[in-house]
């Protein structure tokens, strides 16, 4: 495997794990500064990537061979593989937005809001530089004759991390099963998934693409849950109303296998070329074995079997009033699933899937 | 003066963003900490939530093993407070410590700062208002490094797309045909297209938060101050006629009694600064005081009127007034009003006081600078030279009041600082259980009066731990009392820009 590619791929995790470590800080400690283990990890993740890509592009510029040069795309006279031009302005974006944020804060008051503009250059410099290291990843496994397998289990990784992204960004409507009987719950989850899955599967070198990404971004979870409840950790900014002694978890992944092995079925049965029949299965595909699955499974999570270190579901952050709202559905009553919103969920899911499936045509036929 | 104030409910703030004294936004404390002296400092933040910096110099030196600090918000309904923080000495210094406190929410707050020592343990509360005072500009340096960055970033992000869609699925070595550049120049025209629109988008964003913020700032609550005649005299008018003052869904709580009175009113004579007043107007109901008017020279005054709520949120609102000619009687609304005309009393650092003695500012000739502890010492002296014995005004040994020339700073001291003592007052008696308006502020008027000095000072001096904001000249009023007499000294001041 290609140096290069491991230094994205690095950069792109370190940079997730960031993220996921700073919210559960934001959840645990409350107050931070810019020398957080989280913020080192993000910007670890941009420094590996920009130093990596950039290194690579000067070097591919002015003393590659001809087989490097000619796997690499023209920017500005220089030339070097997509992917790691995505990974530069990625790291690019990061840069700016330090000194920026930095002034917001002085300017504005300390993250009054989670979503400012210079924390959306932030997060677009972290997104370019995971796709970036996906696009190194499927150039690298286009090309390739043989590690077929470890290229193809490493695309369908770099496609669970942007699955945590969802998760991320979504955490508000799709982040904690106490939503999952929401209508909005699978009106999200069903215009974001199937992009990225149905990608998946088109693009990645697997037999079971859609599902081994599901398995990762599952497993990915699973990981930052199980070790961030390791560390103690004491709140330190007012009002603390719950004391946690350790780093709150993420939620609980969404259950996503069982979709992802519904993706990868209907697309070894509808080959290609009939893409547009195709992605109206694999959207209700998705959208109702999703559906079955994560509503029972999100009751399970309600439940006393669920209040352990494996599932991490009783955990909240400092400054939440502890009470039984933690085991209730959320909200089911004035946004209940109705089949109007299950209608619109499904036409989403196959117009997300329709788009995954452009998205992974062009990710097959990337080759630089 | 029991019940009345406290027909004065629904005052006071929650959407508060607000500041005792005039663009003077810092916190100065001195007072023991059990058996320790100290002398804190709270630099604001200027923004909510924002992070304060705070320095606590324990004076008189002892064995001191750590200071800790831990600001509490008032509502004993939201305080839940974190551990406190351990306060990091400052190197080269050993009595001062610093930290960083975490201010994050609009309104009032007590720090509390913790000496451990081998004297034991002391703990004084230090009120701080953590309101948003200013907006902070875009330098030049950066707004265009970000500028270029941006430009880059945009550019780059277009031209990428071209390369990807020219060149990213062709095998290596093959060149674009005709057709693939063709697409990559649509691609490309499309995304910058696109950018431009969410540049457009993130401007309007930027210009929403940015107006959001501005409308935020703290502004004291609109106060007019007009002057009738009645019975022979001058009364002086201050009406509260600021919407957000009635305004029940402000939640303001009540007003609470500053050295025995609901509101202190400073009248500055305006360019001259040649005439001053310290009164104490009476409520009239929840938005109207009305007192006594001194027979000041005709002109334009400044006013600035202190209140305190139940919160332990000082403010000062502002307003002018033009007065007429003096009227020739003046029976004072209150005993603890107090007036002068002395335009400049003052030879160098000495000033005649109205009973004979005198007042000595005593400072060395080092210049002051803004932002560096101001020398606020002052020795009275009786006709004879010694030391005058000063008696407790309003419960401190002294007040002094304090403006630049141009307005844009009026302050109210004390010997204990720049906090207001009946802030600090509703805060040592707030319990759990006082979430009900008005319960405090019943205990409070229940109470002898102050914190301050109870007894007399025989030594004649006063000291007001005091940083200046901002250079410029400044003219400082100290008031004493003595003999049953309320002595008022006048001074300037130059201040010079911080080195």
């Amino acid at each position: 495997m290609p140096w290069y590619v491991a230094a994205a791929v690095i950069a792109a995790t370190s940079a997730k794990v960031g993220i996921i470590w700073d919210i559960s800080w934001h959840r645990s400690i409350g107050r931070d500064t810019f020398w957080t283990p989280a913020h080192m990890a993000i910007y670890l993740g941009g420094v590996l990537a920009g130093t990596a890509c950039g290194w690579l592009a000067l070097r591919t510029t002015f003393s590659g061979v001809g087989a490097e040069r000619d796997a690499g795309v023209r920017f500005w006279g220089f030339r070097a593989p997509l992917g790691a031009w995505v990974c530069i302005w990625g790291a690019l974006a990061m840069i700016t937005s330090a000194p920026f944020d930095n002034w917001w804060h002085n300017a504005y008051g300390l993250d009054v809001k989670v979503l400012s503009p210079p924390h959306v250059i932030l997060a677009l410099g972290l997104w370019a530089i995971q796709l970036g290291a996906l696009f190194l990843v499927l150039s690298v496994q286009n090309r390739a004759r043989d590690a077929l397998r470890l290229y193809g289990v490493l695309a369908a990784y770099m496609i669970a991390i942007l699955l945590q992204n969802v998760a991320t960004i979504g955490i508000e409507q799709i982040g904690f099963a106490n939503l999952a009987h929401n209508g909005l719950y699978y009106v999200v989850a069903a215009g974001a998934v199937p992009l990225l899955l149905v990608a998946a599967g088109r693009g990645v070198r697997l037999r079971w693409p859609a599902t081994t990404a599901a398995a990762l971004y599952m497993a990915f979870s699973l990981v930052m849950i199980w070790v961030l409840q390791l560390f103690p950790a004491t709140p330190k900014l007012a009002p603390v109303f719950n004391p946690v002694t350790h780093m709150v978890p993420p939620p609980f992944p969404l259950l996503l296998v069982p979709a992802g092995v519904a993706i990868d079925l209907v697309m070894h049965h509808v080959g290609a070329g009939r893409d547009w029949r195709l992605a109206a299965l694999l959207g209700v595909a998705f959208f109702g074995v999703f559906f079955v699955t994560q509503w029972f499974f999100a009751e399970f999570l309600l439940t006393p079997l669920a209040r352990n270190f494996f599932f991490g579901v009783d955990q909240w952050d400092y400054s939440s009033r502890v009470g039984p709202w933690r085991y209730r559905f959320w909200r089911s009553d004035v946004n209940p699933v109705t089949p109007r919103s299950l209608l619109v969920a499904a036409l989403l899911a196959v117009v997300s899937a329709r788009l995954g499936l452009w998205w992974g045509n062009w990710m097959a036929r990337l080759r630089r | 003066m029991t019940s009345r104030p406290f027909r004065l409910a629904a005052l006071a703030p929650i959407a508060l963003v607000a500041a005792a004294h005039v663009g003077s936004p810092d916190t100065f404390f001195e007072g023991a900490a059990g058996p320790y002296t100290v002398r804190v400092i709270v630099r604001s933040p200027g923004v909510v939530p924002g992070l304060a910096q705070i320095t606590v110099r324990v004076l008189a030196p002892k064995s001191v093993r750590r200071v800790l600090v831990l600001p509490v918000y008032w509502d004993p309904r939201t305080a839940a407070p974190p551990p406190p923080d351990i306060a990091a000495r400052v190197p080269g210094d050993s009595t001062l410590y610093g930290a960083a406190l975490w201010l994050m929410t609009g309104g009032s707050y007590s720090v509390q700062v913790t000496v451990e020592g081998d004297a034991g343990t002391g703990t004084a509360l230090v009120p701080v208002m953590a309101v948003a005072t200013r907006r902070l500009a875009l330098q030049r340096s950066l707004g265009a490094g970000l500028l270029a960055f941006g430009v880059f970033l945009c550019v780059g992000a277009v031209a990428l797309i071209g390369a990807a869609v020219r060149e990213s699925g062709l095998e290596p070595g093959a060149d674009p045909d005709r057709r693939r550049t063709w697409r990559a120049r649509v691609a490309m025209g499309v995304s910058a297209a696109v950018i431009a629109a969410v540049l457009l988008g993130g401007r309007a964003w930027w210009n929403a938060v940015d107006a959001a913020y501005r409308s935020g700032l703290y502004q004291p609550p609109h106060a007019t101050a007009t002057v009738r005649a009645e019975g022979g005299g001058h009364v002086l008018r201050l009406a509260i006629d600021d919407t957000s003052w009635t305004n029940p869904r402000r939640q303001w709580t009540p007003l609470v009694l500053d050295h025995g009175h609901l509101m202190h009113l400073f009248l500055v004579r305006d360019s001259t600064l040649g005439a001053f007043a310290h009164l104490h107007p009476l409520p009239l109901d929840s938005t109207t005081f009305d007192a006594a008017l001194p027979p000041l020279a005709a002109g334009r005054y400044r006013v600035y009127a202190d209140i305190v709520h139940e919160s332990g949120f000082a403010q000062t609102l502002v307003a002018t007034v033009d007065l007429g000619t003096p009227a020739g009687t003046w029976r004072p609304s209150d005993p603890d009003d107090a007036w002068t005309g002395n335009g400049k009393g003052e030879r160098g650092n000495v000033a005649d006081l109205a009973d004979g003695s005198t007042m000595i500012w005593d400072r060395s000739a080092a210049p002051i600078v803004v932002d560096q502890e101001a020398p606020l010492h002052f020795v009275v002296t009786d006709p004879r030279g010694r030391p005058a014995t000063l008696e407790p005004y309003m419960g401190m040994a002294g007040h002094a009041m304090l403006t630049r020339t141009d307005g844009a700073v009026f302050a109210h001291l004390h010997p204990a600082g720049s906090v207001s003592l009946a802030a600090l007052e509703t805060f040592q008696l707030r319990q759990p259980g006082d979430t009900i308006r008005g319960a405090l502020a019943k205990r409070l008027t229940t109470m002898p009066m102050g914190s301050g000095e109870r007894g007399a000072v025989r030594s004649g001096e006063v000291t007001f731990p005091y940083a200046f904001p901002q250079p410029g000249p400044y003219r400082i009023w100290v008031q004493v009392k003595r003999n049953g007499r309320i002595l008022t000294g006048v001074f300037d001041a130059n201040v010079g820009p911080a080195r």
